[in-house]
This record gives C-alpha cells, sequence and structure tokens, in this order.
C-alpha cells in the first residue's frame, strides 16, 4: 500500500485528523519523522488508535531489578514509590522532563530509555503514536482501570486506552485571595477579572501559550481553544495586548507559591496548582485565604501513563499503573503532588474529609460531568501552531 | 619566520585549530537550523546543511519582526539593559579593582578571595536567595522599608533585572580589569604627578588610556553572556514588561514549533556581538601599536 492510500485509510477508518499533506511533505527530505500519520482525537471525533505491535502476554512474572520511569519534577510522592518498590521487590529510577517535544525528542533519539513514562498529555500522543515510541497495553495488569472516571477508561485522543492509562485530571480557572478579594465580587466579574486594572501587579498567568491564549478566546466568548482562525487568533492577540497593559501580569507556572505567600492576589492557574497551594502558606496563615473560581466554560484536561516500546521491564510498568491507580494510593499520591487522580472516588467530599484539600477549594474538584464539559485542547497543525506562536510572542514581547 | 617564532606558531595551532572548530561548526550548524525547515510532526528542526538550499522565509519574517514588529522592542530593551548594567558594574567594579591593585597591599588576595567567594554558590541558588529577600515580605524589602521605601521588587521591576546581571556578572569585570591594573606601570602615573598633574588629571591622561584593553576585555566579556542571558529575567521577573532576546530565544528553540526563529535570533545576536568584538580587537591593536611607538 502506498503511503499516501495508507494516511487516506487510516483517516477513513480513524475518524479524526490526520496532517497529511504536511507529513507528505515531510517524507520527501531526510527526515525520519514518522512512518505512519499524525493522529488527532478531538473529543467530537475520538480516534481509535492503530495496533502497532503487541501487548506483553497475559500472566508473566515480575522482572524485578531496576524499573526506569519518566516523570515531571515531583510529580509522585516518594512514599508511594518507596511502598512501590517494597511491594514489588524492585527498584524505581526516574529520570525527569520539563518539555513534551524535548522528552519525546530524546525518546526517539534512545537518549531516554525509560520502562514507563508518567505525565503525558493528549497533545504528545499524536507523535508518541508516529513515532512508534509507546506499546499497547495489556489490561488484565491493569484491574484498577475500573477506578477511573467511566470518560477516562475510554479517552477520546485513545479509545479503549489501548495504550494509554489516565492518571490525575484538572481544569483551568482562576485562584484568588480570600482576604484580598471578595469571592461574590470575582464571581461577578468571572474571566474579565483578569482584565481588571485593580489588580494591575499582582496577577499572574500561565506560562503556557495553549492555556493563557485560550484565556484570552474563553474571556471573549469563542470556545474553539484549537482555532486556527487567523482572525479570531489577531483578536485574542488584542485581548492579551488589553490584559497586559491593564494588568502587568507575570507569565510563569509559580503561582501555587506565590498566591499563598501573599505575593500576588490574582492567577489563571491550573486546578491541580491550586490544590497544591495550602503547602506553602506562611506559618501561622489558614487555608481559607485562598479561593478558586471554576468557569462554566473552561478548559480541563487530563494526563497518562504509558509504556515505551522499549521497555525493558514492561510488567512491572504494568504492575506500577495499577499500583498508582489503587484508590488509597492515589489519595496518598496526591497529598504530595496536589494534582487530583481520575478516579471515581476522588470526590471533593472525599478529599475534604480525608484533609487532603481545604474546604476553600472544593470548587477546584474536577469531576466527572466538569470534565466532560470541558474544552480540551488538542494537536495544532504546524501551520496554526505559527499563528498561536505569532500571538504569543506579541505577547511577552511587552 | 625565524625558528622561534615557528615553533610558537606549532604550538598555538591546535589551540587556534580547536577554537575556530568549535565556533565554525556550531556557528554553521545555527546558521543550517535557521535557514532550514522543520519537521512537521515532531516540530523538530531539520537543518538544511547545503547552503544553496536554504530558505530565507523565516529569517524575513525575523528580520521584519525586529525591524518593525515587537521583536524590536526586545532589541532595544536588552541593549538598554545590558548597557545600563555595563554602566553600574564599571561604577562599583572600577573602584573596588583600582583599590585591589594599588592600595590593598598585604589584604589584596584576601579581599580578592573575599569579592569571588560568593560566586562559588550555584548562579541559580544565588538568584533564588534574591528572590527570597526581595519579596515583599522578605529580609531586603523590610530593611528598605524601615527607611520608607516601598517597593516591589520582584512586581517585573526592569531595575531588578539589571540589578540582578550586575550582580552576576561583576566579578568578570573586576577579575580582568583588577589583571590590568596590576600590571601598569605606576611610574608613569608617579611621573605625571611630578611633572605637576593633579591626581584627577594623571588618572584621566596616564592611568585611563593605559586601561582601555582591560577595560575593553572586561567589557566584552560581561557584555557577551549578558545579551544572552534569560533566567536572570526569568527568576527575578518574568513580566513581558522584563522580556530579553535570551527569553524569545527560549521560547522559539525550547517551547514553539518554529525552532528557526530561534536559530535566526541567536545568529542576529552574534553579528551585533561580532561587531562589538571586532571594536574590541581594533582598539586593542591600535593600543598595542601606540605602544610600540
Amino acid at each position: 500500500m502506498e503511503r499516501r492510500d495508507f494516511l487516506k485509510t487510516l483517516f477513513a477508518t480513524t475518524g479524526g485528523i490526520i496532517i497529511g499533506p504536511s507529513i507528505l511533505a515531510a517524507c520527501g527530505g531526510t527526515t525520519t519523522s514518522s512512518s505512519t500519520g499524525l493522529i488527532i482525537g478531538t473529543p467530537d471525533s475520538p480516534v481509535t488508535l492503530p495496533l502497532v505491535g503487541e501487548p506483553i502476554a497475559d500472566g508473566l512474572t515480575n522482572e524485578g531489578g531496576t524499573i526506569e520511569i519518566l516523570n515531571w519534577a515531583d510529580y509522585t510522592n516518594p512514599e508511594v514509590i518507596a511502598d512501590f518498590e517494597k511491594a514489588f521487590g524492585v527498584t524505581v529510577k526516574q529520570s525527569i522532563y520539563d518539555n513534551e517535544d524535548a522528552a519525546i525528542a530524546k525518546l526517539r533519539n534512545g537518549t531516554l530509555k525509560p520502562d514507563l513514562i508518567i505525565g503525558m498529555t493528549d497533545t504528545a500522543i499524536a507523535r508518541l503514536m508516529a513515532a512508534e515510541l509507546i506499546q499497547p497495553l495489556n489490561h488484565s495488569y491493569i484491574p484498577n482501570k475500573t477506578n477511573l472516571l467511566t470518560g477516562l477508561q475510554n479517552p477520546y485522543y485513545d479509545q479503549g486506552a489501548q495504550y494509554t492509562m489516565a492518571q490525575f485530571i484538572y481544569g483551568n480557572g482562576i485562584g484568588y485571595r480570600k482576604d484580598r478579594i471578595d469571592p461574590s465580587e470575582l464571581a461577578a466579574q468571572g474571566y474579565d477579572a483578569m482584565w481588571n486594572s485593580a489588580y494591575n501587579g499582582k496577577l499572574a498567568v500561565i506560562d503556557s501559550y495553549r492555556d493563557t491564549i485560550s484565556l484570552a478566546l474563553l474571556q471573549a466568548g469563542v470556545t474553539d481553544v484549537n482555532s486556527g482562525d487567523a482572525d479570531i487568533l489577531a483578536a485574542a492577540k488584542e485581548n492579551l495586548i488589553r490584559l497586559r497593559d491593564a494588568t502587568s501580569p507575570k507569565v510563569d507556572i509559580i503561582s501555587y507559591q506565590e498566591l499563598p505567600a501573599g505575593n500576588r492576589d490574582i492567577a489563571y492557574m491550573w486546578s491541580g496548582d491550586i490544590l497544591l497551594a495550602p503547602f506553602y502558606l506562611p506559618e501561622g496563615t489558614t487555608a481559607d485565604v485562598l479561593g478558586f473560581w471554576y468557569p462554566d466554560t473552561t478548559i480541563t484536561a487530563n494526563d497518562f501513563f504509558c509504556i515505551p516500546m522499549t521497555s525493558a521491564k514492561p510488567v512491572v510498568a504494568h504492575q506500577m499503573i495499577n499500583y498508582l491507580l489503587d484508590n488509597d494510593v492515589a489519595v496518598k499520591n496526591q497529598s504530595y503532588v496536589g494534582y487530583q487522580p481520575a478516579l471515581t472516588s476522588v470526590t471533593a467530599e472525599s478529599l475534604i474529609n480525608s484533609g487532603v484539600i481545604p474546604e476553600s477549594l472544593v470548587d477546584a474538584v474536577v469531576d466527572d460531568t466538569k470534565y466532560q464539559a470541558g474544552k480540551r485542547i488538542t494537536s495544532l497543525t504546524p501551520e496554526t501552531d505559527a499563528l498561536w506562536n505569532d500571538v504569543w510572542t506579541t505577547f511577552t514581547a511587552g | 619566520m625565524n625558528k622561534a617564532a615557528r615553533i610558537w606558531a606549532a604550538l598555538a595551532a591546535p589551540g587556534a585549530f580547536w577554537l575556530l572548530f568549535f565556533f565554525a561548526v556550531p556557528f554553521y550548524a545555527v546558521a543550517c537550523v535557521a535557514f532550514g525547515s522543520v519537521d512537521p510532526i515532531f516540530r523538530d528542526a531539520i537543518p538544511q546543511w547545503n547552503p544553496l538550499n536554504w530558505s530565507f522565509g523565516e529569517f524575513n519574517a525575523v528580520f521584519s519582526s525586529v525591524t518593525s514588529g515587537p521583536l524590536r522592542g526586545v532589541f532595544a530593551r536588552t541593549i538598554v539593559y545590558v548597557i545600563s548594567a555595563m554602566i553600574i558594574c564599571f561604577a562599583i567594579g572600577f573602584p573596588v579593582a583600582y583599590y585591589l591593585a594599588r592600595h590593598a597591599g598585604k589584604r589584596r588576595m584576601l579581599l580578592l578571595l573575599l569579592i569571588i567567594a560568593p560566586f562559588w554558590v550555584n548562579y541559580l541558588m544565588r538568584m533564588l536567595a534574591w528572590v527570597n529577600l526581595l519579596s515583599p515580605s522578605g529580609l531586603f524589602s523590610r530593611f528598605v522599608g524601615i527607611f520608607g521605601v516601598q517597593y516591589n521588587w520582584l512586581d517585573g521591576s526592569p531595575i531588578t533585572v539589571i540589578l540582578g546581571l550586575v550582580y552576576g556578572y561583576i566579578p568578570f569585570l573586576i577579575l580582568p580589569l583588577y589583571a590590568t591594573l596590576e600590571r601598569l606601570d605606576w611610574r608613569l602615573v608617579e611621573a605625571a604627578r611630578d611633572l605637576g598633574a593633579t591626581s584627577r588629571q594623571a588618572f584621566r591622561v596616564v592611568t585611563v588610556p593605559m586601561a582601555k584593553a582591560g577595560v575593553a576585555a572586561a567589557a566584552i566579556l560581561i557584555a557577551l553572556p549578558m545579551f544572552g542571558d534569560y533566567y536572570t529575567n526569568d527568576l527575578l521577573s518574568r513580566s513581558p514588561k522584563t522580556e530579553m532576546l535570551g527569553n524569545q530565544i527560549d521560547f522559539y528553540i525550547n517551547n514553539s514549533s518554529q525552532p528557526q526563529r530561534g536559530a535566526v535570533l541567536v545568529i542576529m545576536l552574534s553579528t551585533l556581538l561580532l561587531v562589538a568584538l571586532s571594536w574590541y580587537l581594533r582598539s586593542t591593536s591600535r593600543i598595542g601599536k601606540e605602544r610600540v611607538r
């Protein structure tokens, strides 16, 4: 089958979006970019990823030894890791990544050879698949899969969870200091609060062009957070410039420290970050000072576990995924990481009762309904991504 | 060329070749990225190694942004920050180097050690310490608050970024300046005084011209890394108001689908710095010739 025909077939059978012409153009060069298509699932057009390789056989025994995991910094509770090591008789070695693109590049060129990857998001899966970097999972090793929220047992980006297993879930909203901004006043302002010059010098947005440009879109009532329309993006750029001029925002990802420290009053944040904020409150300050406004229309997302094709310890990797999806283990993990496990048993009530989160942050908890209602950030075509980059560099250029 | 000169040339050749190779090859690689393309799937740069096939689309886009778009402000801001930081570095560093070279006496090595000691600590740790000290509840902010100074140093303040650059790079100015001043022939200054020059005149007419080469070397030594610096701004400000060229390069290379633009900015910055370096080489060679005369 010709490559062009293969891509056409893939598109017809999987649904979703394939960046066909660009891939074909790339194939003319010496790049090793792809041996398959870039398949991007969306909530409206879920994708079943084509099977590449076979899952490991059922009932294999643990390989023992050292399992190498690729993870974000501080993204798994060290106590949970120690418990896992003890329970399964293995040693866990971690490599850290801080950028999905860079991690994928290192996986492709063999610099990194982990047995398990933790924390990639659905914007990465198309590329992981295109480079055939991950292997299909054998669900018989992951009975705790049933603990996941129903929607995430069958995610739109990987129907049937053939390659991935969801871990944490979050939504975007506005974190703020209740002792400085009245909650009802903030709720009345909604997204407009981020443009309120009264918060000049005390406000921050996320240092992520996808999230912050989406904020400008959502504030303007545009719900397509993956828009490739140049006019819409030009308007978003103007909107962000207005935000910048009115509030002199900080652009970073440390609001979970700065808000509790009292160095800022309000910040556009991932809900997982505000759930982490109470750990950074100065001594003598209670968590009542922290608040989170969760918009009706916002972005929700999740990350996932996946096992590289080159994993030397796939059985232990499966066991670790299953372990981290255990209800009790997941809550223990959250008590360190802050981010909320995507499990049915994890509810606002259970988290408050177990003391994992304070009552003041109840709105930051994302349940299945909120998750399903949220907008998803998905991979963009290179042309659209370039437009988004232009908006961002204009905003950050000051 | 006599025998001695040939021996020295032979000894210098490996080092010169090493430097040339490790400048020329990476620079060519950056150019190949800048004028190459991007993998549409993985967003990696695809260098175009054949100059005949170079594409100048991204270069033109960046050039237009630098001349009349958002990058113009970033370029101008970076130049202003670096020049301001250099002026402050000289205002602080020259007297220190002068004192060490002329008046420190037996305490010279101890003082030199004390100046350098803080810089044995990792740059990141030192900057994070400043973040702590300068935060509204930090020790420094509280201390200056006693005198009625209420200023949010970390509120995306250009002053903080400039002072951060000064703090980060000043030892690299003091050391070459000290080395230059320490080797000056101070008998010439004494002769000037004997001939009736005031101390100020002797400094201006004798010391400064003799120290020119060291001043130029120190200026170049701190300017080069300052122009590409992005982490000082990242740690002390992270505000669009203080965005520097290094931050834009960081974004394009690490977080965007347009790494060629980052490479183009690197080339533009390198060209600017090469001009400065040429001026340094010309001025030092002129000073050398004057001395020979």
